[in-house]
Parts: structure tokens; sequence; C-alpha cells
């Protein structure tokens, strides 16, 4: 009746995870009863849960990965401490738990705190920079954020119901095939990312389609802010790559649940077909994460230092052609696998190429900074961070990328070092100055600068003592996933590296209480104009937070910088423009469709990982059914009146009109 | 062609045509059908001969299935290559860039991986 | 008209660059365009996905663990049939189109009955080709040649069978609200997605089924 489920499934000898997992649901529990008590649930199902507002949609993609970050931050914890005493000891994460915390920790940073970061800051921000008032299938937008809400939470329950893979972050057969994972686990693993890729995909999808057919009038390619081309990038990449990991995996799942032969060790299966497609897409994927991170640190610069991107349109072209050389090197992660000199010389050299758009970019943001009135802000922090950061991540991909290195670093704490040096100097630094720039656009009041800047620091700093010495460990030998070792000289890197970890808790700890600060002090933080950094793209051109309509007229772009130039005219003609002609704004109509569709597919995803096969199919049913009820409704607009549509705008400019006043009477 | 508006001149949707009357419209379906029943007649055709020199087969078969594959393109979903299929075109082209890396790259690296490390039961075999 | 062409008049940013002649973007597309497009894309990934597929059957063509070979278990007649019922579909599929833009119901409903009526005779040989396979001992579990074959022909059968799920929704969808705007949106979805299929198999007859029996 229930499969494999039964009551050994929970781990009850197991006190970490049964906490852990216990705590998680005492404060969900609590969320939950809070939220019910006060009422806040129809306003929550109503503006939230069923929202298709871009703005919406992408606030809770960022909140989704912000809960996640705290979980997969939590498992970096566990395993620093277990490195810096597991010294000729076990420590104290016996080896099969110590293996399904760096697996979680891997597949959680990337697929639910990465991931969903950028696609949340791309959601949140490029419709707005565009000119439009929403993306192009907005229902489709909230089933992908919701899909991907399940894919995480399927990973989560794993901590409590049964386990997680034990086979790192991306599952390598003949590890994960049936005979030496026989357990749950690596089911867990697959379909939470299956589930979640398609949420992905879907997010791809509409964000390309957003870039390439819904931009404002006079919003031409060369046009776009950077962040939109890097999107249009990132998300090209997106659709190209997820359906590859969508393949593997489920090749992966044939061979567990079916008895198939692609990476079995019988019957010709071949492994090495895993590790080709799994990273034919995993190459793609971390442009997918960094390049986003490029627009938004484009954007900062350029705001920030008060000029237009230096080299526009060489950024333009490197950032293309990252999209398309960043699908010809993925060999390099299997340089010592067995392809030979010929192979590898020809990957090698792809993969040090890619490294030269990437040196373009790094150029246009110092000499758009060159000459600038820089304003260090906390994003611009973020950003000049990213620059020093970067590089030697960059530096060390060259390194690892040239095969004769590759076969003494694969697989040790250099590589380990050299991952976490550009997804987090990248990604993560990304993130975040896109976090606290695009703030108050979302949410109407700015960040407290003081907490901001310490998080910077602690960071920074953090980064830096934590994974320089992986990098020396790595070059002394110590290959990545040990649970315990013997030797002696890893034994201080590991102790520093653990300091270090320390001083990144307490960044975080500083980003929360910045977030507790900054809602405390929301009036003094308040942003009344739409614009609190003088910005340059059309985002700023709108109230914050926007309307739901976003913009009230349509823009009209005539140039690069479009809200630059809209306030230089501005300025010069006192704001003497007629009064525009409003009229009625059609919007979609919010959608339970997203939430209900992830609801079947979490119980989907939870029946097919127990063998609960008569769930799986009432799973289906429910979520087909949901489709055809959603593709049955006669009305998904609904009319704004262009009275209140007046009203709304009338009232942002006003607001504008007076800091615009202000300044000229200053 | 319900909605044209003044857009319309500067992009299409894929598989839309342009304006035609019914007849034309149903002329290229008919022409495109035909190309395709005979270009798979000659692939099924070619396969299964003796008369054509073998190794040329293989080549053949393939050259024989984009052929087929273009038809598909052109007759049945409508995609050409005028201004107004530029978007459709660039993301087919896209596409197929990324297909031909995939498989390509796959069965090159492999054939060389294979090569140096044969599979498990290839060496059982082997000893 | 919506292009306009400013050749630099009143507002000299427009064109930073110099270079003379900016064709200025007429503003978001009309929703028969993004739906298309949007779904065009979606097709495109599908694609990848199956070359996925296609790219370990290549691999594993050779991995048949003593067992059969493909020469020894393609049928090529029914292959054949199976391909003119697809092409026949697509032909029929593509009339569906022109009777729904006319909006001639009849002609609809008739083409896309024929439509469903064609796949559906190609899932039965399909499955036949499979159940006869499996009975004589050469299921998907018996080598990774025969498991990557399964895979990837079966990977079109599923589409096929979604297809047919979706078509049957169409005809239910106009029945029920006639040819508004956003139903033929879907109707040019559908029909690019069968479209797309049949490119698929022609991919697949003459990689798995041809060259797969090539000694
Ligand atoms: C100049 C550009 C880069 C080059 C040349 C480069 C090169 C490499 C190479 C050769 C490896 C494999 C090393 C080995 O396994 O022995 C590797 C691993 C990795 N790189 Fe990079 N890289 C670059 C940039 C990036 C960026 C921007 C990211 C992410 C945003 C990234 C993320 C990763 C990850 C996650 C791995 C390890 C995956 C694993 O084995 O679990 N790299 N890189
Ligand atoms: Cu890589």
């Amino acid at each position: 009746m229930l499969g494999k489920l039964t009551w050994s499934a929970i781990p009850f000898d197991q006190p970490i995870p049964l906490v852990a997992g216990g705590v998680v649901i005492v404060a969900l529990l609590a969320v939950l009863i809070w939220v019910v008590v006060k009422g806040h649930l129809p306003y929550l199902w109503r503006e939230w849960i069923t929202s298709v507002d871009h703005k919406r949609i992408g606030v809770m993609y960022v909140l989704l990965a912000s809960v996640m970050f705290l979980r997969g931050g939590s498992d970096a914890i566990l395993m620093r401490i277990q490195q810096a005493i597991a010294y000729q000891s076990q420590g104290y994460l016996p080896p099969e738990h110590y293996n399904q915390i760096f697996s979680a920790h891997g597949t959680i940073m990337i697929f639910f705190v990465a991931m969903p970061f950028v696609i949340g800051l791309m959601n949140l921000v490029v419709p707005l920079q565009l000119g439009v008032r929403d993306v192009a299938f907005p229902t489709l937008n909230s089933v992908g954020f919701w899909l991907t809400a399940t894919g995480a939470l399927l990973v989560n329950l794993s901590l409590v119901i049964g386990e997680f893979a034990r086979t790192g972050w991306l599952a390598f057969p003949p590890l994960s095939g049936l005979v030496y994972s026989p357990g749950v686990g690596v089911d867990y693993y697959a379909w939470s990312l299956q589930i979640s890729g398609v949420g992905t995909l879907v997010a791809g999808i509409n964000l390309v389609t957003t870039v390439l057919k819904l931009r404002t009038r006079g919003m031409n390619y060369l046009r776009m802010p950077m962040f939109c081309w890097t999107t249009l990038a990132s998300s090209l990449l997106m659709v190209a790559a997820f359906p590859i990991l969508t393949a593997t995996l489920a090749m992966l799942l044939l061979d567990r649940y079916l008895g198939f032969h692609f990476f079995t060790n019988e019957a010709g299966g071949n492994v090495m077909i895993f590790m080709n497609l799994i990273w034919a897409w995993g190459h793609p994927e971390v442009y997918i994460l960094v390049l986003p991170a490029f627009g938004i640190f484009s954007e900062v610069v350029s705001t920030f230092s008060g000029k237009p991107l230096f080299g526009y349109r060489s950024m333009v072209l490197a950032t293309m052609a990252i999209c398309v050389i960043s699908f010809m090197v993925w060999l390099h992660h299997f340089f010592t696998m067995g392809a030979g000199p010929d192979v590898n010389a020809i990957f090698g050299i792809a993969s040090m190429i890619i490294a030269i758009p990437t040196g373009v970019k790094i150029y246009n943001w110092l000499f758009t900074m060159y000459g600038g009135r820089i304003r260090f802000t906390t994003p611009m922090l973020w950003s000049v961070g990213f620059m020093v950061t970067f590089i030697i991540g960059g530096l060390t991909g060259v390194l690892v990328a040239v095969p004769p290195a590759d076969f003494i670093l694969h697989n040790s704490m250099f590589l380990v070092a050299h991952f976490h040096n550009v997804i987090i100097g990248g990604v993560l630094f990304g993130a975040f100055a896109g976090f606290t720039y695009w703030f108050p656009k979302a949410f109407g009041f700015r960040l407290d600068e003081r907490w901001g800047k310490a998080a910077f620091w602690c960071t920074f700093i953090g980064f830096y003592v934590t994974f320089i010495p992986l990098y020396a460990a790595g070059m002394l030998g110590m290959t990545r996933r040990m649970q315990h070792y013997d030797v002696a000289v890893w034994r201080p890197w590991m102790i520093v590296a653990v300091i270090g970890m320390a001083i990144l808790t307490m960044a975080v700890v500083c980003q929360v209480v910045q977030l507790v600060v900054s809602i405390r002090n929301r009036e003094s933080l308040r942003d009344r104009t739409g614009d609190p950094w003088d910005g340059r793209s059309l985002e700023w051109a709108t109230s914050s937070p926007p309307p739901v309509f976003n913009f009230a007229i349509s823009p009209d772009v005539r140039g690069e910088d479009a809200y630059w130039e809209m306030k230089a005219k501005a300025r010069q003609q006192q704001f003497a423009h007629a009064q525009p002609e409003y009229q009625d704004i059609e919007m979609p109509r919010n959608s339970p469709t997203g939430f209900v569709c992830a609801f079947f597919a979490s119980i989907m995803g939870f029946a097919l990982i127990w063998h609960i096969w008569w769930m799986v199919i009432l799973g289906l049913i429910g979520a087909w059914a949901t489709f055809v009820v959603f593709a049955w409704r006669d009305h998904d607009e609904y009319v704004i009146p262009a009275a209140d549509v007046a009203r709304i705008d009338r009232a942002n400019i006003e607001e504008r009109r007076n800091l615009v006043s202000l300044a000229g009477s200053v | 062609m319900s909605e044209l508006s003044d857009h319309s001149d500067t992009s299409f949707a894929p598989g839309d045509e342009g304006e035609h009357d019914v007849g034309a419209r149903v002329l290229g379906y008919v022409i495109g059908l035909a190309l395709a029943l005979l270009l798979t007649a000659t692939s099924f055709f070619v396969a299964g001969t003796t008369l054509v020199w073998q190794p040329s087969i293989p080549v053949a078969l393939i050259v024989l299935a984009i052929a087929q594959m273009g038809v598909h393109l052109v007759f049945f979903l409508h995609i050409t290559t005028g201004p107004d299929n530029t978007n459709n075109v660039l993301a087919l082209a896209f596409g197929l860039f990324i297909v031909f890396l995939v498989v390509g790259g796959s069965v090159w690296i492999m054939s060389h991986l294979n090569q140096n490390m044969p599979p498990m039961d290839q060496i059982m075999r082997m000893q | 008209m919506a292009i306009a062409a400013t050749a630099g008049h009143g507002h000299g940013h427009g064109d930073p660059h110099h270079i003379g002649l900016v064709i200025e973007h007429p503003g978001p597309a009309p929703k028969r365009v993004v739906t298309g497009f949007g779904f065009w894309i979606f097709l495109l990934s599908d694609i990848v996905m199956f070359s996925c597929f296609f790219a370990a059957y290549a691999v594993l063509l050779g991995q048949t663990a003593d067992g059969p070979k493909g020469a020894e278990l393609f049928d090529q007649r029914n292959v054949a049939i199976e391909t003119v019922c697809l092409l026949l579909s697509s032909f029929t599929c593509g009339m569906a189109s022109i009777a729904a833009d006319v909006r001639n119901r009849l002609w609809f409903y008739l083409a896309m009955a024929a439509t469903g009526v064609l796949g559906l005779i190609f899932l039965a040989l399909e499955f036949r080709e499979f159940a006869a396979l499996v009975a004589r001992g050469a299921g998907p579990t018996r080598s990774a040649f025969l498991t990557a074959f399964f895979t990837l022909v079966g990977c079109h059968g599923l589409h096929v069978t979604a297809g047919i799920l979706w078509l049957l929704t169409m005809m239910a969808q106009v029945f029920a609200k006639g040819f508004r705007a956003d139903i033929m949106r879907r109707l040019l979805c559908f029909a690019l997605f069968w479209h797309a299929l049949d490119i698929i198999w022609v991919a697949v007859f003459s990689v798995v089924y041809l060259l797969g029996s090539t000694p």
C-alpha cells in the first residue's frame, strides 16, 4: 500500500537530522499558525500564492533562495567542523551521514539557492527594464516558481523521511546505481531535480520570449540594459542545457526503476555516458548562474560611477560569446578519465578561450569606474569585491583547464576552492549586490547601509579565510569529500578554514540583522521617488514598489540608458510636458494553477520516491486535470480603469517633481 | 490569422504562413507531403539495396534525413529565411547548433574514451 | 507602419554610435507571435532532450551484450508503415490548421480526427513491435543497446501519446468555445508540436532503424 515507506524511514536513531528536521517543522508550524491566527491567510493566498505578477514571483524566488541558503549554510558549517576535528579520528559525523551532508549541500546551493536567486532577480527586474507590464507567460511563471519550490520541499523532506543521496551533487553512477545505492536517497535527489528542472525550463522559456518579443517601443536590442542581455544569454542556456539534465537523470532513473542498462556495469552499459552528458549540462549551468551576476555588476557599476557602461557593445558581444563557448568546454570536468591527448588538448584550449570574453568584461567594468564619481554603497562594495575575487577564481580555473595540471588538481581541495571562488565571489556576490540594489524597488525602502557593509566585509574576509586554505590543502594533496584523514600537514589549514566559516556565519547574521533593522526603520529609509540611486534604466522610472501594471504609459525609448535621458530631458523642460492620456490597462488575473500543479507534483514526486504507485497515478491525474481546468477558463484578464491608473501615476509624478525641484534648490 | 496588427510585418509566429488563399496553402502541404514521401522512400530503398557502394550508405541516409527535415521545416512549419522570420530562424539555428554539439561531441568523446578505457565488460572479455 | 526611421532629428542620443539610421523597435509583439515563439523555444529544448537519447543510442549501438543486433530485430516494413502514418498525419494536421483559419468546423473536426486516428495507428504499430520484442526476450533490460533503443523510440511514442491527448482536448475546446483567439493560439502550438514530432521521427527511422540495421 505504501510502497517502500515504513516507520523505519524516520531516522529515530540519528539525532542530528531528527532534531534539525524537528526544529524546521516546528518553525514552519509556528509560522503557519501565526499566519492563520492573524488572519493573513486570505491575503497571502490572494496576493502572493496565486499571484502571477512577475514582481511578486521574483520576490518569492528570492525568499525561497534565502531560506534554502540557511539550510545549505548549516550543512557547510557541519562539514567544516567535521574536517577540523576529524584528524586521525572519526570526528562527530559518521561517514554515511557526512556523505549525505556534502551531497545535500551542493545540490541545495546550486539548484535551490543560486538558481532561484538569479531567476528571482531576473523575474523582478527584466520586465521593468524592458518597459513592459509583465513577462510573456505570467501563469506559467507561477507554475515554474512553484515547481522549483516543490523540488526544494522534497530535498528537505529527505531529512526526516528516509535519507538523501550519498553520491555528491551530481550522483555519478555506478555509485548512484541501484547496486551501490539501494536506498531512496538518490531517488529523492533525482526526482526533486526533475521537478524543479521543469520549473527552470519554464522560467527560461519565459525570459527568452520576454526579452526577444516584449520590449517596449524604441527598446532596440542595442539599447537594452546589460542585465537584459545577460538574462537573454543565461535563459538561452537554461533552455538549451536543462533538457540535457532531464534526459540524463531520466536515464539514471530508468536504470534504477526498470533495470535498464545505460550506466550499469553489466550488459554493455557505460558510466562515461553519464559523465559526458551531465557535464554537457554542468558547464553551461555554471554560466547560467554567473551571467546574470555579470549583468547585475554592470548595472551597479555604471549607476554608482555615474557613467554609462564602458564598451557596451563589446560587453554584449562578450556575453553572447560566453553563451556559445560555454557549450564547448564540458570535457574539462573529466580530463583525467581517459579521453586522451587530442580530445583533452582541444577542450583545454576551448576552456582557456572562455577566459577572454570574461577578461573583456572585467576591463569594461574597470573603465566604467575610471574617471567616474564613485559612490561606495553596499551594492558597489559587492561589485568591487567581486572583481578582485572573481579574477582569482578565473585564474585558478584557467589553471585547472590545463590538462596536465588538472591531473594533479582534479578532485582535490584545490578544485573545491576554485569553484567556491567563482560561485561565491561571482554568483553570490552578484546576488547580494542585486538584492541590495533592487530591494528598494521591490519594497519601497532601502536597506540599512551600515549592516549591509558589515555583511559585505564579513563575507569578503570570511571567504578568503575559508577558501585560501583549501587551495593550500589541495596542493598538499588533500582530496575532496574526506570524512576523516591522517595527514598532519592538512590539519592547520582545516582549522583556519573553520575560523573563516565562523566569520562567514557572522556575515549571514549581519544580513539577517540588516533586514530586521531596515524593516524597523523603514520610514526613514523610505524611497518616495522610485529612484533611490539616481539610476539609469527604466526600472527606476516607476514608483517603488511599482504598481501592478508597472508603467502607466508604456515608455518610449530613445537611446541607451533610457531613464537617464528621460531625467535629463525632464530637468530641461521643468516637467512641462503635456498631461499624458491614460488608458484602461488589461492585466492577467491571478491563478492558483501554479500552486495546485505543484501540490500534485509534490504528491507524485513523493510517491515515485517511495514506489507508491496508486499515489503516482493520483498525482498525475490531478496535474492533468489542473491543466485542463486552466485551459478551460474564459477570462484570464481584468481591466484597471484609466481613472485609477491616472491617480496612481500622478501621485508618483508629484513625488518626483518634488525631488527634482529640491535637488535644484540645494 | 486572427489578430494581425501593425506588428505583423516585423515578426511572425513560427508556423504561421503569410496571407495566401486556401488553395495555395493546401498545395504547399501537398508538395511537402509528396517530397517527404519521396525522400522517405529513397531512404528505405538506399538502406536495403545492394546496388550502391556500401560504405556510402550511412552518409546517404544522413543526407536524406537532413533533406527531409528541411522539407518539413519549410512546408509544414513554414520556417523561411524571410526577414520577418529572423528570430525564429536564429532560435532554430541555436538549437541545432546545440544538438550538433551534444550528439557530435558525445560520439567523438565516447569513441576516444572507449578506445583508451574500454567499458568494464569489454575488459573482462579481453582477459 | 509602426517602424519609424529616425535619422537623427530631435533626439541625437538615439544614435550614440553614429550609424546614421536607427530603426525604432515597434514595441511588444502581438500575443499570437509571443505564444508561438515561446512554444517554438520549448520545442527546441525538447529536441535537445531527444539529442541526448540519440547520443546515447549512437554510443551504445554496438553494446548488444551478445544479444540480438538491430538487423535481426527491426522490421523495415513495419517502420515504413509507421512512417507513412505519421507523414499523412502531418498533412492532415496542416489541413486542420487551414480549416481553423477559415473557420470551417466540419473540415476542422474531420482533419483533426484523421490526425488522431493516424497517430493511434502509429502507436498501435509501435506497441505491437515493442510487445513482440519483449516477448522474444529482447526487452530493454536485455542489453545496453536495447535499453537505448527502447528509451529513444519510447520517448517519441510518449510524445505522440501526449500529442493525441492534447489533440482531443483541442477538439473539445473548439467544440465548446469555437475559434476564439486564445484557442487559435493553442491550435498553432499544437500544430507546431505535431509537426516537430514528425521531424524527430525522421531522425528516428533514419538513425535507429535504417542506420541501426546496416551491418
Ligand atoms: C575562466 C573560466 C573558468 C575556467 C577555465 C574553469 C575551469 C574549470 C575546470 C577545468 C574545472 C574542472 C576541474 C576538475 O574537475 O579537476 C572546473 C570545475 C568547476 N568550475 Fe570552473 N572554470 C571557470 C569558471 C567557472 C565559473 C564562472 C564557475 C561558476 C560560476 C565555475 C564553477 C565550477 C564548478 C562548480 C566546478 C566543479 C564541479 C565539480 O566537480 O563538482 N567555474 N572549472
Ligand atoms: Cu566547467
